[in-house]
């Protein structure tokens, strides 16, 4: 995995982004102007229906904008056209539900993302291994997912967004079904993550985690209303 | 891991739906298979019985729908003797007579003389030279334990067992031969025979002379293989007709079985598929993951299919009102067939469900609940 250093680098960067569903009735983004610098480790608050995880969508390529500029990692996601390699390479999820596949052990779960790079399965191996220590899941590596907590389910996860080593980690209420101490957990995997450097937007309620985060952006039907920055 | 073994994964998530669609399609293949070694079993046994011995071809009554219906003029034998180009011929009448407790027996009426150009080889005992002896099949011997020196009593006549043959076709070496005249007498068919056997002189142009002999009498036709059959016997043609449809049908039965259950499988799996494809895996791998799994049940089907195809004819062939007439034949053809077919059904089957997993949005697949 490298090591990235916080930098001044534009890493993400929208303007003006709008996103309409149901032909312009709904409308879920409404000129939203963001920018994220390498490093950061952003959050986006809000109450629900408030567009946010329709930003996080657009922002990893899951969805084109309305209208409106959204460049990532130096792809501009209105105009390209291969959006499944640049998920593949550039970004992370983690979603609330983890969504693991429920026959495959946690390790085998890691190594999904790896199947479109053309890795050795040795390489496959190797890697997810580290990557699941580095959840601290090296002793459940082959559990099936029903043999783990929701927490430890949340960290394969979380192991699997990053098996493609990508500078980018877009993460969607990670704790919103996890007990308060799993839920910590993750945060601090996050913070270690954003610590080597891995760019870092999450959208939650939860204001304790919003807390952790060194930019929080609050929005309101799809307007960001204010950015705060803590030193 | 590697790709394939979650699409083997995959399959195993639901077993009991899975074992099911399997079970549905092997069922069809089954049916192929069973259909396709009688169907084979047949066509070798009439292949035997056409081209018996030294003959080269047979000649057989023209404008008929099953063989054994035929009556050709006895006469006739020595007249396509006569015709340039051909060594000998061998009138031959056919019967099947319920025997012990088999109920359809093939018995040849022949001339004495006749036996060694028909392939015939007396492999214990003797000849025919009495009107009541009659000599028995190898594998008929076995099956009703009757011998040379046993007596062998039917439609109201009794037979001494003179001797055992063998011809190489089980067809036959499950039949019994006796006098010519004596079966025109008990099938009051006198002056007639089912088939003419014809042997050519070395060199002789096959071709020319079946047409010579059909212009020559009207009233024949001539069978040089079991692909000509069709001119004499409709029986086959029908079989494999019916075979066809039967096939059709169960594979039918057993594709909408395999898009229904690949169908549920992905609604059940939308939100995953969104899952795999924020995780980058491109629409083709999901295209691929949903007919590997789709190919896979097939392949798991194609086994077990042929299993209960084979035990299916074997238990088949035991019942006494099919013992002696049918002979499974197993061909490589039949299993390959078998197998093109499930790889359709696979492919076929889960085409739709694949390309509509394919074609989901993955923000879409996210958001479905």
């Amino acid at each position: 995995m490298k090591k990235r250093g916080k930098g001044l680098n534009k890493i993400i960067s929208t303007k003006n982004l709008v996103k309409t569903f149901e032909g312009g009735v709904v409308k879920a983004l409404n000129g939203v102007n963001l920018e994220v610098f390498e490093g950061e480790f952003v959050a986006i608050m809000g109450p629900s229906g408030c567009g946010k995880s329709t930003l996080l969508h657009i922002l990893g390529g899951l969805e084109r904008p309305t209208s409106g500029v959204v460049v990532v990692d130096e792809v501009d996601l209105c105009k390209e056209k291969n959006l499944d390699d640049f998920r593949a390479t550039k970004i992370g999820f983690v979603f609330q539900l983890h969504n693991l596949i429920p026959v495959l052990t946690a390790r085998e779960n890691v190594q999904i993302p790896m199947i479109e790079l053309k890795l050795s399965s040795g390489e496959r191996n190797e890697r997810s291994e580290k990557l699941l220590a580095l959840v601290g899941l090296e002793d459940r590596k082959d559990f099936v997912p029903t043999k783990l907590s929701g927490g430890e389910r949340q960290k394969v996860a979380v192991a699997r967004a990053i098996a493609n080593d990508p500078k980018i980690l877009l993460v969607d209420e990670p704790t919103g079904n996890l007990d308060s101490t799993s839920g910590h957990e993750i945060i601090q995997i996050f913070q270690r993550l954003n610590k080597d450097g891995r760019t870092i937007v999450l959208v939650s309620h939860d204001k304790e985690i919003a807390e952790r985060a060194g930019i929080v952006y609050h929005m309101k039907d799809g307007k960001i209303l204010r950015k705060i920055t803590r030193d | 891991m590697r790709f394939a073994s979650l699409i083997f994964k995959n399959i195993l998530r639901r077993k009991t739906r899975s074992a099911f669609t399997v079970l549905g399609i092997a069922i069809g293949i089954a049916t192929i298979i069973a259909l396709g070694a009688v169907m084979s079993g047949v066509t070798a046994g009439m292949e035997g019985m056409l081209k018996t011995g030294k003959a080269d071809f047979s000649v057989a009554q023209s404008g008929i729908s099953d063989l054994s219906f035929g009556k050709i003029d006895e006469n006739r034998t020595s007249e396509i003797e006569l015709i340039e180009g051909v060594e000998k011929t061998a009138g031959v009448l056919l019967g099947i007579f319920p025997i012990e407790d088999h109920p359809y027996v093939p018995v040849w009426g022949v001339r004495k003389e006749d036996l060694q150009m028909l392939g015939v080889d007396i492999v214990n005992g003797s000849s025919l030279s009495q009107e009541h002896d009659l000599i028995i099949g190898e594998v008929l011997s076995k099956e009703i334990h009757k011998s040379v020196g046993d007596k062998l009593t039917f439609k109201q006549e009794e037979f001494n067992i003179t001797g055992v043959f063998e011809t190489g076709s089980v067809y036959q070496d499950r039949g019994l031969a006796f006098s010519l005249k004596k079966l025109q007498e008990m099938e009051k068919k006198e002056g007639y025979v089912t088939l003419v056997y014809v042997d050519l002189k070395e060199g002789a142009n096959v071709g020319e002379i079946c047409r010579q002999i059909e212009e020559t009498f009207p009233d024949l036709v001539t069978i040089k293989s079991v692909a000509e059959l069709s001119k004499v016997d409709k029986g086959l043609e029908i079989m494999d007709a019916a075979s066809m449809a039967v096939s059709f049908l169960a594979i039918l039965i057993g594709g909408i079985g395999v898009t229904n259950t690949m169908m549920m499988s992905i609604y059940e799996r939308t939100r995953e598929i969104g899952i795999l494809r924020a995780l980058g895996w491109k629409k083709k791998r999901i295209l691929s993951m949903i007919l590997g799994e789709s190919i896979l049940l097939c392949v798991f089907s194609v086994i077990i299919g042929s299993l209960l195809g084979v035990l299916g004819v074997r238990l088949l062939v035991l019942q006494p009102m099919i013992r002696g007439i049918i002979e499974p034949l197993y061909t490589l053809h039949t299993f390959m067939r078998a197998f093109a077919v499930a790889f359709a059904v696979g492919l076929v089957g889960g085409l739709y469900p694949a390309y509509r997993a394919s074609k989901l949005s993955p923000s879409d697949a996210l958001r479905y609940e």
